[in-house]
């Protein structure tokens, strides 16, 4: 059934929002973001089975073209920050407070 | 009735692999545990007949970009002592369940008042390469070209931030 599809990518949804929120190591943050991706690109792939249209399909393409820009660019700034500060620690990262 | 069985193993081991993310103490776990979890994604969405789909999702998700991710871990050469403590971590993963499972429990209920099609796999042209890509470049042309931009963008931005010398 579709809907068994859609609940679990509500529950891979939700374990990734608890992976950003309970972790501080930045991968692991990182991946969970990653997580939370695929789940939307799950629900858009069992939507467009169940309406039998292929738009859904395309819109997986699309994120997952974005989810390789995003992870370029978050590795490009891990290494950068590893670099300055030595550490994992999204704490540690607070450049940007006032 | 094989297509349920399948589905609910491969659903059971995509949390499986969800859950060891999150608990996983050392990134290298947390990344092995996540592959687990994409190669199940790849199953269902064999399942649901999207092959061009099941097939990227093994070679750019399961391939490019968790072994990029594999590759960065190694490269840094994280040690146990260099992981961060999380003294309060399963006070904020209660807090969490306590904020996230209500809005879970309403959308599973939403998504269980849509009509109970049964899932089987098509055999015809639904979902294969060609017409997944006629539609890419034919209705959704300018989304496709903007996608491109924004890969240009990302791997300028990349080298820039990543390929710089004696900035310290």
């Amino acid at each position: 059934m579709v809907t068994h599809y859609l609940s679990l990518s509500v529950i891979l949804f939700c374990l990734g929002i608890l992976g950003v929120v309970s972790r501080r190591n930045v991968f692991i943050v990182f991946m969970s973001i990653e997580l939370m991706l695929n789940a939307a690109n799950l629900g858009f792939v069992a939507l467009s089975r169940l309406h039998v249209n292929m738009d859904g399909h395309v819109l997986a393409l699309m994120v997952m073209a974005v989810a390789a820009a995003e992870a370029a660019l978050a590795l490009a700034v891990i290494i950068l920050l590893h670099k300055h500060k030595g550490n994992l620690d999204t704490n540690i990262f607070s450049l940007l407070k006032g | 009735m094989l297509t349920t069985y399948l589905f609910f193993g491969l659903a059971l081991l995509a949390v499986l692999g969800a859950l060891g993310l999150i608990i996983f103490k050392h990134p290298m776990n947390g990344a092995m545990s996540f592959v687990v979890t994409l190669i199940s994604l790849a199953g269902l969405y064999a399942l649901l007949s999207a092959k061009l789909i099941f097939a990227i999702q093994l070679i750019v998700y399961a391939g490019a970009i968790m072994s990029l991710i594999v590759f960065i871990i190694m490269f840094l050469n994280i040690q146990e002592k260099d992981l961060p403590l999380d003294p309060n971590r399963w006070f904020y993963v209660a807090g969490g369940i306590i904020v996230v499972g209500p809005i879970a429990g309403l959308l599973i209920n939403i998504s269980r008042t849509l009509p109970a099609t049964e899932v089987t796999v098509f055999d015809d042209g639904f979902g294969s390469v060609k017409e997944v890509g006629q539609l890419l470049f034919t209705q959704w042309l300018l989304p496709f070209e903007i996608v491109s931009i924004l890969l240009l963008v990302a791997l300028v931005g990349a080298v820039v931030l990543a390929g710089k010398r004696g900035v310290n």
